[in-house]
């Protein structure tokens, strides 16, 4: 129900980024575009403010290390730091295993192994159970046996590919690895690359973290991420003390 | 420009690190007191008051009738004008540090004319007009669908609602926008140009208009936590876009085990990565700058593990014996983090009568000295107690405390380097002085956005599974 009355707002100017620029530009500009200058000492009582406990820290570690599969590690770091994994140790042996397993070329012994761990990941995950047998394919064809790869495309891949298309169009290409004699200047060679093997190994790895209602990457690199990302926007409005190496953590002078 | 101070921790004294060169005249120990101290309250981040019902102090007595309860309101007046509305606010402002706020109506009877309305207003609304027909104001209203911001003339918005449909009004303060839902579908957003704290509001403006209001007691119609997960997602697929090399967790994990004295992690990391990851190994073993922070690397584990253990004579023994400078001064902070902990030990192991002792001996002289009064005398309240665990010091007997002691003579060790340049870096490791920058980013970029979203907190980011959501089973938010 619409009524006289008129008001109008005025918005607050945007505030452009900053880019790098000599110190001297940099304080023009943040004199110009009214950033906030936070010196060094100012900055430092904020850091010093700042709660972070030790074991949040170690839980993070521990995160990455049982991410990352370093298994033997986390059980140290388990008893050095008392930091308690998420997830029994034993399953990540075995997720490792898995994964190296499709590195090394055994792919039949790796979907083994992913069946022993728990059989509904091959069975909810369709694609991924695609691509191992693709991968198998591909080490039966790197192997050259011909007979055994053309029988196993036909009676294990073929029926997969009528469920679903895309599946048949990689089936396709990687049959077509048949028909070079040099494969390694064939149009589809990129399939018997290592990097192949490592894409499988990675998804797999990836669903049976997923099936452990673990996340599939550890925390500490999307956090360092994060703190990329907080700088880069507190540029817009502000001049303060960065750290623009990461692996030094130096805090460096605003440029003002 | 003025300096605005968002302190997560009020206790905090600004003491050891300052600058990065080493402070001659104070005790870098004195850093570690402060952290033992940030213990004492628990951590949890920033808890804001939310609505929890309407206000009835100050609303448009007269025209309108409020429950019991203070969550349904009705219209009891037959209206004439457009400033005989009945509009009432809730009992407090929509919390701000948070990714979204939400509320919603359940409308048992659009009356006469269906003239109701939802939205938000300003503490210094006039309380007889529709929200959104005044200034600082925003509104969407039952019975022609329009929005209204700060104006009598509506904007085509959403579709009416009436009896029987939940409508909803939030916040999202990432996106900076008033957004409105109608039997748990979202209508639509608009940018919020209105600054400062906002009251969610309702009003009812015709004859037997009845609705009820549901501040988040009983479960909303629209999939909040849904909602909230997605904006979580944007931001987290914007961050995600930022690239870093793997190699740079790898470092600062391995520093971190190196700062730490964490030995035998160490090895373990190291004999891994040295099959994975071969180039970075070589990169590591023939680096330099590193030396220094493997400095004493198992003279450091040994103390940990000792301290860890509540062993904390052996401790002081093996320091006698290999740092003595470290305990040389009797009233340094790590001395009193030392004999604080082996108080502590006796208490835990029940042993009052030789804690009165020890105390007397070794912490009484910390008594009444700045920045060491107050662990001290938590130390003391444990013997107050018949159950000392649960008593305001009861943080002392926890592991994290022993913890800090460990973490304190660690640095403490790591200082007697001579080649060691940078202090703070024997107090720190890198991946700490990174969360704090990381924590201090977030709130200073959230202080000059009005102080208005999400801040960091590293205890609550690795509490939830938020950013999973990949999983079938990881949606549960904590």
């Amino acid at each position: 129900m619409p009524k006289k009355q008129q008001i109008s707002f005025s918005k607050s100017g945007i505030l452009a980024s900053c880019e790098k620029r000599s110190p001297f530009l940099a304080e023009i500009e943040a004199v110009a575009m009214s950033k906030k200058v936070i010196t060094r000492e100012e900055w430092e009582r904020k850091l010093n403010d700042v709660r972070i406990r030790k074991e949040d820290m170690n839980k993070l570690v521990m995160n990455f290390l049982v991410t990352e599969g370093y298994v033997d590690a986390a059980e140290k770091f388990q008893m050095e730091s008392g930091a308690e994994p998420d997830i029994d140790l034993a399953t990540v042996t075995d997720r490792m295993a898995v994964k190296k397993a499709v590195q090394c070329g055994n792919v039949e012994d790796a979907i083994e192994k992913v069946n022993d761990l728990n059989p509904e990941i091959l069975d909810t995950n369709p694609q991924l159970f695609f691509h191992l047998q693709q991968q198998r394919l591909i080490e039966l064809i790197r192997n050259g046996k011909v007979n055994e790869a053309l029988q196993f495309a036909q009676e294990e891949l073929a029926p997969r590919g009528e469920e679903d298309h895309s599946f048949l169009e990689e089936l396709e290409r990687t049959v077509a690895l048949l028909a070079f004699e040099d494969v390694s200047n064939c149009p589809v060679g990129d399939l018997l690359d290592i990097s192949q093997r490592l894409k499988t190994a990675s998804e797999v790895n990836a669903a049976i973290l997923t099936s452990q209602s673990l996340e599939k990457d550890p925390k500490l690199p999307s956090l360092l991420k994060m703190l990329l990302w907080a700088q880069n926007h507190l540029d817009e409005k502000a001049v303060y003390p960065r750290m623009n190496n990461l692996s030094t953590a130096m805090l460096e002078d605003p440029s003002v | 420009m003025t300096t605005i101070t968002t302190n997560t921790a009020s206790t905090t004294t600004n003491t050891a690190i300052n600058s990065n060169s080493k402070n001659g005249n104070q005790d870098p120990g004195l850093y570690f007191i402060d952290v033992a101290r940030q213990y004492s309250s628990p951590v949890g981040g920033e808890t804001e008051l939310e609505p929890t019902e309407l206000n009835t102090v100050k609303c448009s007595g007269g025209f309108l009738v409020v429950s019991t309860d203070k969550l349904r309101v009705k219209y009891t007046n037959v209206n004439h004008h457009g400033h005989n509305v009945g509009v009432i606010q809730a009992d407090r402002p929509a919390p701000e540090k948070r990714l979204v706020y939400y509320f919603e109506i359940y409308v048992r009877n659009a009356g006469a004319k269906g003239q109701i309305a939802i939205g938000f207003t300003n503490h210094s609304f006039k309380m007889r007009r529709q929200p959104g027909w005044e200034a600082n104001s925003c509104g969407y209203h039952g019975d022609d669908g329009n929005l209204y911001r700060g104006s009598g003339t509506g904007e085509a918005f959403g579709p009416a609602f009436t009896t029987n449909d939940t409508v909803g009004a939030g916040i999202n303060y990432a996106s900076q926008e008033f957004f409105f839902t109608k039997n748990g579908a979202v209508v639509g957003a608009v940018y919020k140009d209105i600054k400062g704290l906002l009251l969610p509001t309702v009003a009812v403006h015709s004859q037997n208009e009845e609705i009820e209001v549901n501040f988040g007691k009983k479960s909303f119609a629209f999939d909040l936590k849904e909602y909230e997960r997605q904006e979580v997602m944007k931001q987290q697929m914007a961050v995600d876009k930022i690239s870093l090399p793997p190699i740079v967790s790898y470092e600062l994990v391995r520093s971190y085990l190196l700062h730490n004295g964490y030995e035998e992690t160490l090895k373990a990391f190291d004999v891994a990565s040295k099959n994975t990851i071969p180039s970075i190994y070589i990169a590591q073993e023939n680096g330099f700058g590193e030396q220094h922070i493997a400095y004493a690397l198992a003279q450091r584990k040994a103390v940990r593990q000792l301290i860890r253990n509540g062993e904390i004579d052996s401790a002081l023994s093996k320091l006698h014996e290999w740092y003595p400078q470290i305990v040389q001064d009797e009233k340094s902070a790590t001395c009193l983090l030392l004999h604080s902990q082996k108080f502590i030990e006796l208490v835990r192991a029940g042993a009052l009568e030789e804690a009165v002792h020890y105390g007397r001996i070794e912490l009484a002289k910390f008594f009444k000295l700045p920045g060491f009064d107050d662990l001290v005398r938590d130390c003391a309240a444990l013997l107050a107690y018949e159950q000392p665990h649960q008593c305001s010091a009861g943080y002392l007997l926890e592991e994290s405390q022993r913890e800090i002691v460990a973490d304190a003579v660690n640095g403490m060790i790591l200082l007697t380097d001579p080649n060691v340049k940078d202090a703070q870096s024997c107090l720190r490791s890198h991946l700490e002085s990174l969360l704090r920058q990381l924590t201090v980013c977030c709130l200073e970029r959230r202080s000059l956005n009005g102080d208005q979203g999400e801040g960091f907190h590293l205890h609550r980011a690795l509490n939830s599974t938020s950013t999973a959501g990949r999983g079938p089973s990881a949606n549960t938010l904590v």
